[in-house]
C-alpha cells in the first residue's frame, strides 16, 4: 500500500551479446539476412494524418523501422527570438525506450536533430510564414536500421501533409559500404558491420542534394557509385511518397 | 465491532488537531497545521501580476509547490501539486483578480500519516490568512477500511500501511447560515456532503466507499468547527498583509 | 454578440466555428441543453475504442489502444534484476508515461507535459494496488535473480481521457506479455534460450522457465467523466476537458471492485448521486471494454 523504497536496482538485459563481428569482407560477399539484392530497398508503408492533434504528421515504416512525425504550425515563436521576416524551422527527434535492442540507447543519437533541420532548412521557402515557427517533432518507435534517411522522408511527408509550401519533397536514403560491397538501405545489424556509410539528402524533381554525409574510408569512384546508387533510390522513393500524397487527398475528396 | 489502535483512540477518533497562523513575516500568509505527529507548513504570496503563459488571463491563477521533508522532488510531489493546485482553484473566487498568480508553498515537516489531507488543511488556513477571497473553506480528512470492512478515521502512517485501502476525502466546510434551512441544500443534500476532491489508493467495494463518505462527512463537520474557531480566535486584532 | 439564432445562410454556419472558439463554454452548453455533444454523442456514449496487440515487434509485449482520435502504445521489456533482500521472491513492475512532442501542441521538447508524471503514478498505483500482477510470477531463482518488467506507455495523440487510454493500453500490453524462457550460463548470468540452441548443449543448468504468459488476477478498466453543472458526460475529447474542468476518474476491476476514484479539485461538488452515477456508467463500459479486449486477444490467437 504505501510506496516501497524509491531505490532503482540496477538490471541488465537477457539477450545474448551482439555476435562478434566476422572476419574483413576481403572476399567473401555479404548476404543480407533477409534475402534482399544489394541494390534492393526495403518495401515501404507510408501514411498521412496520423496524428490528429497536428497540423500535418506522417506515419512511415521501412521493413523494421517505424517513425512518426508530427508537424506543428505556423505557430507563435517564442518571446525570446527576435523579430525576423523569416520563418524558423525547429525539429526534434526522439526515441521511445523500447526503440533499440537493449533498453535506452536511443539518447546516442542526440545529433540527428540538428541534422534534420539542416536536412530540410533548405526545402523548405521560409519566406511564406515570416514571423511564426514551424516545429517538425519525430518519434522514432522501433530502430531496424537506416533510421536518419527514414527521419527525414517522413519528415517531408508530414510537412506536406501540414500544407508547408517548399521547394520539393525531400528524401533520404543511405549506403553501407561492407568489404567491397555496397548495399543499400541497411539494416541494424549491417550498420553494425559496416565499414562506411553514405547519406545522402535530395530533392528528386529538382536533382539537387541538400544534404551529403560521409563517415569511414572512401575512393573517388566507390564513392561515384555510391551517390548514383542513392539518386537513383531516392527518386523512386520520391515517386512512392508522391502517390501517397494523391492518394490521401483523393480519399479526403471523398 | 472495535479496533485496537496502537495510540489507543478509537475508530472514530481523529489526532489532536492544531493550527497556528501568521508564524512567517514575509509571507503574506503562513499557517502551521498539524493533526497528531504529521505537520505541515504552508506559505502564500500573492497574488503577484502576470500570468504563464498556457493560463487563461481572465482568471487569477494559483501555483503550488510542494517541497518534501527529505529527497527530491519526484512523481508523487508533482501529482501532490496537482491535486492541491485543483482543489485550491475550485475554492477561490477567480475572478476577483484576474490576470494574477497566488503562489502557495508547502513545506512537510513531518509525514506521520494522513499527509495530503493535513496539507489542503494547512493551505486553506494559509489563504484566509492572506486575505485571498474564496467562497468557502476546504475540510479534508482521512479514511482508511481495515479487511473487516470496518472505517478508521485518520489513520497515522503505521496504520495506513496495514490497511487495506485508504482515501483522502475534502469537503467543503459547514455553513452556518441565518437563511432557513432548505436554502443551501442541492437535490436534498446539504452542500457541504459535496465531494471537492478524492483520490483513493487500494481496492475496496462501492458500498464501502460510500460509508466512508459517510463517516468523513461526520468527521469533516468536526474539523470545521475547530477550523471555524482557531480562525475567530486570531481574526481579531490582525491588519491584513496583502501587499 | 448574441448567441446566432437559427438563420440557417452561409452567414449562419461561419459563424459557428468562430461562436466555438470565443465562447467555448456557451457553445458546449447549448449542446448540453439538447442532450447531446458537439460529436453527436449522447452523453453517456464513449468514444470508439480500439485494441491492437503485438504493435511492437522487438518486445516482449505490447499493445496500442485507440480511444477516439487518443493513441497510446504500451511496451513491455523485461530485464533481470537482483531481489531486494526484503522480498527475495518477488519481481518488479516498472511504470512510466511519457508525453512525446509529437502527441499534442501544448507539449515541447523542454517544457514537458504537467500531467506526464501523474498520470504515470496514477496508473503505477493502480495496477500495483489492485494486485493485477503477482509479483512472485516474475521470479526466477529466488534471492538471485528475478524479472524487472519496465513498461513504458508513450501518448500518440492526446485527445482526452489520457488516462483510460493509458491503462487500456498498459492493461492490453499485459495479456499479451510472453516471458522469455532463459537459462543461467556459466558465469551465473541469465541469458535467453535463442532457437538456436537445441536442448541441454553444453552444462548450463536446465531451463529455469519455458516462455509462458502472465496470469493476470484481475483486469482493470477505467472511464473519466466531466461533472458540469447537473451533466455528466462520459469521456470528454480535449477540448471538453479544457472547458468543463471538473473530471472525475472511476477503475473498476473486473470483479468490480473500486480500485481508485480521483476527483482532482475542479469547479463542482460531487454528490454521492453523482458519485453513483459515475460508477454506474463505468460498470457499463468494463463491460464494452472487456469485450473488445477479449477480441483482440482471440485474433491475436488465431494468427
Amino acid at each position: 500500500m504505501a510506496g516501497k523504497a524509491a531505490s532503482v536496482p540496477s538490471t541488465y538485459s537477457p539477450s545474448p551479446t551482439q555476435k562478434k563481428k566476422p572476419t574483413i569482407f576481403k572476399d567473401v560477399d555479404w548476404v543480407r539476412p533477409d534475402g534482399r539484392g544489394f541494390h534492393q530497398c526495403r518495401p515501404a508503408f507510408l501514411r498521412t494524418s496520423a496524428v490528429n492533434a497536428a497540423s500535418g504528421s506522417a506515419y512511415v515504416e521501412f521493413g523494421n523501422t517505424k517513425v512518426i512525425v508530427s508537424v506543428f504550425g505556423p505557430r507563435e515563436s517564442k518571446k525570446a527570438m527576435l523579430y525576423s521576416d523569416v520563418g524558423r524551422l525547429n525539429c526534434n527527434v526522439s526515441y521511445t525506450t523500447f526503440a533499440t535492442p537493449i533498453r535506452g540507447q536511443g539518447s546516442d543519437h542526440k545529433e540527428f536533430s540538428s541534422m534534420l533541420h539542416k536536412a530540410l532548412e533548405g526545402a523548405i521557402i521560409l519566406e511564406t510564414f515570416p514571423k511564426t515557427t514551424v516545429d517538425v517533432f519525430a518519434l522514432v518507435l522501433e530502430c531496424g536500421g537506416s533510421d536518419l534517411p527514414v527521419v527525414i522522408s517522413c519528415a517531408s511527408l508530414a510537412l506536406a501533409d501540414a500544407g508547408i509550401m517548399m521547394y520539393d519533397l525531400v528524401t533520404a536514403v543511405s549506403v553501407s559500404c561492407l568489404g567491397k560491397n555496397l548495399v543499400i538501405d541497411p539494416i541494424s545489424e549491417e550498420e553494425s558491420f559496416q565499414d562506411g556509410s553514405l547519406m545522402i539528402t535530395c530533392l528528386p524533381s529538382r536533382n539537387e542534394v541538400t544534404q551529403l554525409t560521409l563517415t569511414g574510408e572512401w575512393s573517388t569512384p566507390k564513392i561515384h557509385e555510391a551517390m548514383e546508387l542513392c539518386l537513383d533510390a531516392c527518386s523512386k522513393l520520391g515517386e512512392i511518397m508522391r502517390s501517397c500524397l494523391k492518394e490521401a487527398v483523393s480519399i479526403s475528396k471523398e | 465491532m472495535e479496533i485496537d489502535r496502537p495510540d489507543g483512540r478509537t475508530q472514530n477518533q481523529l489526532r489532536p488537531l492544531a493550527c497556528s497562523r501568521n508564524i512567517l513575516n514575509r509571507a503574506h500568509g503562513s499557517a502551521r497545521w498539524s493533526q497528531g505527529d504529521t505537520i505541515v507548513l504552508a506559505a502564500v504570496y500573492g497574488p503577484k501580476a502576470g500570468t504563464k503563459k498556457n493560463e487563461n488571463p481572465e482568471k487569477a491563477s494559483i501555483e503550488v509547490i510542494w517541497k518534501p521533508k527529505t529527497g527530491q522532488v519526484g512523481k508523487a510531489e508533482k501529482e501532490y501539486e496537482l491535486i492541491l493546485r485543483r482543489t485550491l482553484q475550485s475554492i477561490c473566487v477567480l475572478t476577483i483578480n484576474p490576470n494574477t498568480t497566488t503562489s502557495v508553498t508547502l513545506q512537510v515537516v513531518n509525514d506521520d500519516g494522513s499527509l495530503l489531507p493535513c496539507a489542503i488543511n494547512a493551505a486553506c488556513a494559509a489563504l484566509v490568512d492572506a486575505g485571498i477571497p474564496l467562497k468557502h473553506l476546504a475540510v479534508a480528512i482521512c479514511c482508511s477500511l481495515t479487511g473487516s470492512g470496518s472505517v478508521v478515521l485518520d489513520p497515522s502512517k503505521l496504520e495506513e500501511q496495514k490497511m487495506e485501502a485508504f482515501m483522502y476525502l475534502v469537503f467543503p466546510n459547514s455553513v452556518h447560515s441565518v437563511l432557513p434551512e432548505g436554502s443551501l441544500h442541492v437535490d436534498g443534500e446539504p452542500m457541504e456532503h459535496g465531494i471537492i476532491t478524492s483520490v483513493t489508493h487500494g481496492v475496496m467495494s462501492v458500498d464501502d466507499y460510500l460509508h466512508c463518505l459517510e463517516r468523513g462527512h461526520a468527521a469533516s463537520a468536526r474539523i470545521s468547527d475547530f477550523l471555524r474557531r482557531s480562525l475567530q480566535s486570531q481574526a481579531l486584532g490582525n491588519p491584513s498583509k496583502a501587499a | 454578440m448574441g448567441s446566432s439564432g437559427a438563420s440557417g445562410n452561409l452567414e449562419g454556419e461561419m459563424e459557428v466555428d468562430a461562436f466555438r472558439r470565443l465562447f467555448p463554454l456557451r457553445f458546449h452548453e447549448r449542446h448540453l441543453l439538447e442532450s447531446i455533444r458537439p460529436d453527436a454523442r449522447p452523453l453517456e456514449r464513449a468514444r470508439e475504442s480500439t485494441v491492437a496487440l503485438g504493435a511492437v515487434a522487438s518486445a516482449d509485449g505490447s499493445a496500442m489502444a485507440k480511444i477516439g482520435h487518443t493513441t497510446m502504445l504500451a511496451a513491455i521489456k523485461m530485464e533481470v534484476m537482483t531481489p531486494s533482500s526484503e522480498s527475495p521472491d518477488e519481481g518488479c513492475v516498472a511504470i512510466d508515461f511519457h508525453m512525446p512532442p509529437i502527441c499534442s501542441p501544448f507539449v515541447r521538447p523542454g517544457r514537458p507535459a504537467e500531467v506526464a508524471p501523474v498520470i504515470a503514478k496514477q496508473l503505477s498505483d493502480a495496477i500495483t494496488s489492485s494486485g493485477m500482477i503477482n509479483l512472485k510470477e516474475l521470479s526466477l531463482t529466488t534471492g538471485k535473480a528475478a524479472w524487472m518488467a519496465y513498461l513504458d506507455v508513450y501518448c500518440l495523440d492526446a485527445d482526452g481521457a489520457l488516462f483510460d487510454a493509458a491503462l487500456l493500453s498498459a492493461v492490453a500490453a499485459f495479456s499479451h506479455l510472453q516471458i522469455p524462457a532463459v537459462s543461467i550460463n556459466e558465469d551465473g548470468r541469465v541469458v535467453t534460450m535463442s532457437r538456436e540452441d537445441g536442448d541441454g548443449k553444453l552444462a548450463n543448468d536446465p531451463v529455469i522457465k519455458e516462455r509462458r504468459k502472465l496470469t493476470l488476477n484481475c483486469i482493470l478498466f477505467s472511464l473519466t467523466c466531466i461533472l458540469h453543472k447537473k451533466y455528466i458526460l462520459a469521456d470528454p475529447t480535449a477540448e471538453e476537458e479544457s472547458v468543463m474542468e471538473t473530471h472525475v476518474t472511476v477503475v473498476l476491476d473486473s470483479s468490480s471492485r473500486l480500485v481508485s476514484l480521483y476527483k482532482p479539485g475542479g469547479p463542482v461538488l460531487a454528490y454521492a448521486s453523482a458519485v453513483q452515477d459515475c460508477i454506474a456508467l463505468t460498470r457499463h463500459r468494463v463491460k464494452e471494454l472487456q469485450k473488445i479486449l477479449n477480441e483482440a486477444i482471440s485474433d491475436m490467437e488465431v494468427d
